[in-house]
C-alpha cells in the first residue's frame, strides 16, 4: 500500500491506496465522487475523463499512485453544490446535449479543456476535439450545438468580467 | 388541462428536469450504489463456443485472498431461464444460471467468484479451471438448418426454434398475373445496442423477511421481477427490483439476465449483498446481441413499377437460448409483420425461421427487426426502380400509402392508424435538396468522384399492445402501462409510472402532460419510476410505447384527480360541479371571476380539514389508471430520410456527407426531445450501416470484444442533421400521440446502402445487399461494378 496526497477539486486529500488501484476506482470508491463514469476500461470511450494538472486524462488508464502530488479535477468541480450550473453545463441543458447522462461528465471535462485551448473553434473542430468521447444516445448534433453555445457564453463572460 | 387556456407545456421545448443532477455528476447509476458489507462478483466465462463441461477446479480460487465463495452450475441448478413461445412447434431452451453440462456460446458463465472487492474477485477468477471438451460448432444460420448440423439442445429435432408461414389467400393468383419480378438476398450483420453504461446489479437478501432487493440496469423493472420469480420460484411479493438512473438501454437492458439471477442466489446463500459490475469485454460477449437477419425477398410488379405481391423468407440468428420476456421469436415475428412497410401491398407470403446457433443469445435492440425489414423492402423498391428505369422517388410515389388509405389493413394483419407518407417523402426531397443533389452528382462524376444519394420512406410501428403481442406468442402480453397521480397536502403532484426513463426524457414529458392536466407548474410535478415497490405494475420502456401508453395513463389519472378537486371546490365555493373550471393554479366558478380557490387550498382541505369535505368524499387525491391504446397493433409514425455519401474508390471508405429527416410522430409533447431521439437513432443507424459487426472465427471465438475492433460512430463519423416535422394525430390514441423512440435507427442502413449503390451506379449495377458497408465490402461492390464482363 502507498500513501498519496492529491489535490482533488481543489481540496488536498491524503489516502492509502494499493499500487494497482485505478484512478477511476479511487475517485469513485475511495473518495465517493461517482460523477466520473467507467464505460470501457480500455481508454476508448472517454466517459471517465478527468483533468490531471488541467489536462484531460483517462482515469481508467491512470493509476491512483500516478497522481500523487498532482491536482485532479472531476465533473463535480464544475459547479459546486448550491451554485448555478457552469456555462458549459447550462448549454448542455439548453441544447439537449445529454440523454442518459452516462457519457456526459467525461464530455463536459473534454469540453472544459477545449474551452481553454481553442475557445473560438467551429463545429468541425469541435467534432475533431471531442471524437474521443463516445455518446450512444444523442447522435452528437445537439452536443455540438451545446458546445458552440457554451464557447460563446464563456467568451462573453470573459468580456464582461 | 387548465380548461380555458391552451396547454402550457405540451408541445414546448421544455428543458429536462433530470438534467441538473446528471450534469453535476449527481446521477445515481447502479455502479454508484454502495451497500454495507457488499461483496464483489466476477464471472468466469467459457472460452469455447460449444463444449461439454467436465470438472471445474475451484479449490485454488476458493482459497485465494479475500474470496468468500466460488459458485458453479451445480450450485444453482434449481434455477434456469426459460421463455416459451405459444407458437405451435416451438422448441424450448432452458438457459442455466451457470453452465451445467454444456456451454453453448463463448462468453457463457461457468463460475462465479465472490470476493471482498472487484480486484480480488478478478484475481481469483483467473484461478478457476474448467475442463471443456469442444463439440462441433454451429455458427451460420443457414448451415445450422442443414440436416448434418449438430443439434444444440437435447430433444430438439433441428436448430429451428420454430418455423412459421403466413400467406394471403390471393397471393398465388396475384403472382401469376404479375408481369415482372425481382428477387434479392440480404444480409444484416450481428451487432448490438452497446449503451455507454455496461450492465450492473446489486442483490440484497433479507433473511428475516425472506425478501430480495435487486438494483439493476434495466428498462423493465416489473418484468425483471416477474422473470426472477419464475427463475427462482419465489413469489413476486418477496422481490423488489429497483432500476435507478440507467446509462442507456436501447433494448439490451430489456431482458432478464442469468447474472441477475446468480447475484440474487449468491446473496441468499452468503447473507451479504452481492455487487456485479460488468466490464466492456464481457458486455460484448455476454450482453444480448441483435440485428442478424438474412432475408430473401421477391417483389412482383407491373410495367409501371407498382407492387402487386411480396414474397419473403426471413431467418434470424437468435443465438444459443430463448430470452425472457421476448422468447426467441421476437425479431422474426416483427419482421414478418412489418416487411410490407409503407407500401400499398395487398398480397403477401412469408416464411420465418428463428435459428439456434453457438452465439450469444439475441435480444431487443432499438427498432427490433424493423431496420432489417426496412433494408429489405427499400432495397427491393430500389431494384424495382432500376428494373423499370424509374427514379427512386417516383417508384415510391406510385406505391406509398396515401392519406385516404387509412386505416390500412396490412396483408400481415396490422392496422395502420394514420400517416403522411407521400407528404413526408416530398418534404424530405425538398429539405435535402434532391434536385440540386442530382446536378451535384453529375458534376462529381465528371471529376471521377463517387457521390451517391439515398432516399427511404418508412413506417415505424409504435406503442403496439395487446393485440400485437398476443399474435407474437409471448408468454406475457405487454398490453398497457400504468400511472398513478397523487396530489399532496401542499398542492404538488407525484406521478408514479410503470415505464422507465434511461435517456428518453420521460421524467420531463410525463411531467409536461401532468402539469397541463392538473393546472400546475412543471416544478410542482415530480415523476417517479423504476422501483417496483413504488410504482404500479406495468411492462416498462421498449417498443416506442412509453409516451403513448404512460402519457395516456397519466392523462386519465390526472383527469380523475381533477374530478375530485372539482367536487371539493364546488362544495367550498357553493357552486354546481359543472360550473367549476380548472385554471392554472386555481379552480373558479364559470362566469364569476371572483369566486375561485387555489388548487393548493383544496389539497389542504382534503387532507387536513376533513370536516369541510362534501359528504361521501374521501381524504384522498389520487388515482391510478392504465392505458392500452386500442386496437393494439400500434400507432404508426412515418418518416422519410435522405442522405448523401461519398465513397473513396481507393480505400472503399464511405463518408456520410449529409442527412435529412422528415418525421411525423403526431403531436409532439416536446420537439427538442423528439429531435434528440431522432438524431440518436440515426447515429446508431449509421453504425449499423457502416461499422458495427460482431465477428467470429471458425471456432466461434468472438473477434469483436473491444472498442478497438468493434467500431461505433464517433463525433466525426456523423454529420449535422437537417430535420423537419409533420404532425398527423393518431385517431387511436389519447392526445393523438404516436411513439417515435426507435424510428431514427430504422432507416439509415437502407438509406446509406441506397446512396452507396447510387454512387456506383454509373460504373455498373451491383446490388448493395449487405450491412455494414465496411471498406472491404464496398471495394468488393466496386470490383463487381467494374469487373470486365461484369454487369455493364
Amino acid at each position: 500500500m502507498r500513501e498519496i496526497t492529491v489535490t482533488i477539486n481543489g481540496k488536498p486529500t491524503s489516502a492509502t491506496v494499493s499500487p494497482r488501484l485505478l484512478l477511476s476506482d479511487f475517485l469513485r470508491q475511495d473518495i465517493g465522487l461517482t460523477g466520473t463514469h467507467v464505460g470501457c476500461e480500455h481508454g476508448y470511450c472517454g466517459s471517465c475523463t478527468v483533468h490531471v494538472d488541467g489536462a484531460s486524462t483517462r482515469s481508467c488508464l491512470t493509476l491512483a499512485v500516478q497522481v500523487a502530488g498532482r491536482a485532479v479535477d472531476t465533473v463535480e468541480s464544475l459547479a459546486p453544490d448550491g451554485e448555478a450550473l457552469h456555462p458549459i453545463q447550462q448549454a448542455f441543458q439548453d441544447c439537449h446535449g445529454l440523454q442518459c447522462g452516462f457519457c456526459t461528465p467525461g464530455l463536459l471535462m473534454s469540453v472544459a479543456e477545449l474551452a481553454g485551448t481553442n475557445p473560438e473553434c467551429g463545429r468541425a473542430e469541435i467534432r475533431e476535439h471531442l471524437a474521443g468521447n463516445i455518446c450512444r444516445c444523442t447522435g452528437y448534433h445537439q452536443i455540438v450545438d451545446a458546445v458552440e453555445r457554451a464557447l460563446v457564453a464563456l467568451r462573453e463572460a470573459q468580456v464582461d468580467g | 388541462m387548465a380548461e380555458t387556456e391552451a396547454p402550457r407545456f405540451f408541445g414546448s421545448r421544455v428543458s429536462r428536469v433530470q438534467d441538473d443532477r446528471l450534469l453535476r455528476g449527481h446521477g445515481r447509476y447502479v455502479a454508484d450504489i454502495e451497500l454495507p458489507r457488499a461483496l464483489a462478483a466476477k464471472f468466469v466465462r467459457s472460452y469455447e463456443a460449444h463444449a461439454s463441461v467436465g470438472d471445474i477446479d475451484r479449490d485454488e480460487a476458493a482459497e485465494a485472498d479475500g474470496v468468500s465463495a466460488v459458485f458453479v452450475g451445480s450450485d444453482f441448478v434449481e434455477s434456469e431461464i426459460r421463455c416459451v413461445s405459444s407458437y405451435e412447434g416451438f422448441q424450448i431452451s432452458a438457459q442455466p444460471i451457470l453452465a451445467v453440462d454444456r456451454v453453448r456460446f463463448a462468453g457463457e458463465a461457468i463460475a462465479m467468484v465472490v470476493a471482498d472487492d472487484e480486484y480480488l474477485a478478478e484475481d481469483a477468477a483467473e484461478m478457476v479451471f474448467a475442463d471443456l471438451s469442444p463439440l462441433p460448432v454451429v455458427l451460420d444460420l443457414d448451415a445450422a438448418l442443414e440436416p448434418s448440423a449438430e443439434v444444440l439442445h437435447d430433444g430438439w429435432a433441428d436448430n429451428a426454434y420454430v418455423r412459421r408461414a403466413v400467406k394471403t389467400p390471393g397471393f398465388e393468383a396475384a403472382v401469376s398475373g404479375a408481369s415482372h419480378r425481382v428477387t434479392i438476398d440480404l444480409n444484416n450483420a450481428r451487432h448490438g445496442a452497446i449503451p455507454m453504461e455496461n450492465r450492473a446489479c446489486i442483490a440484497d437478501y433479507d433473511r428475516g423477511t425472506q425478501r430480495f432487493t435487486l438494483y439493476t440496469t434495466t428498462q423493465i423493472p416489473h418484468l425483471i421481477r416477474a422473470g426472477l420469480a419464475l427463475a427462482m420460484d419465489v413469489p413476486e411479493n418477496r422481490i423488489r427490483v429497483i432500476a435507478p438512473d440507467v446509462g442507456g438501454g436501447f433494448g439490451v437492458k430489456a431482458q432478464l439476465y442469468t447474472e441477475e439471477v446468480a447475484c440474487c442466489l449468491a446473496a441468499r446463500e452468503l447473507g451479504r449483498p452481492i455487487k456485479w459490475v460488468e466490464d466492456r469485454r464481457e458486455h460484448f460477449v455476454a450482453a444480448h446481441h441483435s440485428r442478424e437477419h438474412r432475408h430473401r425477398v421477391t417483389g412482383y410488379f407491373d410495367d409501371d413499377g407498382r407492387i402487386i405481391a411480396l414474397e419473403a423468407d426471413i431467418r434470424v440468428d437468435m443465438g444459443a437460448y430463448s430470452v425472457f420476456p421476448w422468447t426467441a421469436t421476437m425479431d422474426n415475428g416483427m419482421a414478418m409483420g412489418i416487411l410490407p412497410g409503407p407500401y400499398k401491398i395487398h398480397e403477401y407470403s412469408v416464411t420465418g425461421t428463428p435459428v439456434c446457433t453457438n452465439k450469444t443469445p439475441y435480444g431487443a435492440y432499438r427498432g427490433v427487426a424493423r431496420p432489417a425489414a426496412c433494408f429489405s423492402i427499400e432495397r427491393l423498391v430500389d431494384q424495382i426502380a432500376r428494373h423499370r428505369g424509374l427514379d427512386r422517388a417516383e417508384v415510391r410515389r406510385r406505391n406509398l400509402l396515401g392519406p385516404d388509405d387509412y386505416p390500412w389493413h396490412s396483408p400481415s394483419g396490422l392496422v395502420y392508424d394514420s400517416g403522411s407518407l407521400p407528404e413526408s417523402l416530398e418534404s424530405v426531397l425538398s429539405l435535402g435538396g434532391y434536385e440540386a443533389l442530382l446536378t451535384q452528382q453529375v458534376e462529381a462524376r465528371a471529376q471521377g468522384r463517387l457521390f451517391g444519394i439515398g432516399i427511404v420512406a418508412f413506417t415505424e410501428q409504435t406503442a403496439h399492445t395487446t393485440q400485437e403481442f398476443k399474435q407474437r406468442g409471448v408468454p406475457i402480453v405487454f398490453g398497457y402501462e400504468t400511472a398513478k397521480v397523487r396530489l399532496d397536502a401542499s398542492g404538488t403532484a407525484v406521478v408514479s409510472a410503470s415505464i422507465h426513463d434511461h435517456g428518453q426524457g420521460l421524467e420531463t414529458t410525463l411531467a409536461q402532460i401532468a402539469a397541463d392536466r392538473l393546472g400546475l407548474d412543471l416544478e410542482q410535478v415530480r415523476v417517479e419510476y423504476g422501483d417496483t415497490n413504488q410504482v404500479a405494475y406495468g411492462a416498462g420502456t421498449f417498443a416506442s410505447r412509453s409516451a403513448v401508453l404512460a402519457g395516456g395513463a397519466v392523462t386519465r389519472a390526472a383527469d380523475d384527480v381533477v374530478a375530485i378537486l372539482k367536487q371539493v371546490a364546488a362544495h367550498d365555493l357553493e357552486a354546481a360541479i359543472d360550473d367549476i373550471v380548472l385554471e392554472t393554479g386555481r379552480l373558479s366558478v364559470k362566469g364569476s371571476p371572483n369566486a375561485s380557490v387555489a388548487i393548493s387550498e383544496i389539497c389542504r382541505l382534503v387532507y387536513q380539514r376533513p370536516e369541510r369535505l362534501p359528504k361521501g368524499v374521501e381524504s384522498s387525491l389520487e388515482a391510478s389508471r392504465t392505458y392500452d391504446a386500442e386496437p393494439g397493433t400500434g400507432a404508426y409514425t412515418n418518416a422519410a430520410h435522405l442522405s448523401t455519401v461519398e465513397v473513396d474508390p481507393m480505400t472503399g471508405k464511405t463518408e456520410v456527407l449529409s442527412y435529412a429527416i422528415v418525421e411525423d410522430c403526431g403531436p409532439m409533447i416536446n420537439p427538442m426531445i423528439v429531435e434528440g431521439q431522432i438524431f440518436g437513432g440515426v447515429a446508431q443507424g449509421i453504425g449499423t450501416a457502416l461499422f458495427e459487426e460482431f465477428l467470429y472465427d471458425e471456432n466461434g471465438q468472438p473477434l469483436s470484444s473491444t472498442f478497438s475492433d468493434y467500431l461505433i460512430p464517433t463525433m466525426t463519423d456523423v454529420p449535422d442533421f437537417a430535420v423537419a416535422h409533420l404532425e398527423t394525430p393518431s385517431p387511436f390514441t389519447i392526445g393523438g400521440i404516436k411513439g417515435m423512440g426507435e424510428g431514427g435507427a430504422i432507416a439509415p442502413g437502407a438509406v446509406i446502402a441506397s446512396a452507396v449503390e447510387d454512387a456506383l451506379s454509373h460504373l455498373g449495377e451491383p446490388v448493395v445487399n449487405e450491412l455494414p458497408l465496411t471498406p472491404e465490402r464496398v471495394l468488393a461492390y466496386i470490383d463487381e461494378a467494374t469487373a470486365p464482363g461484369g454487369p455493364r
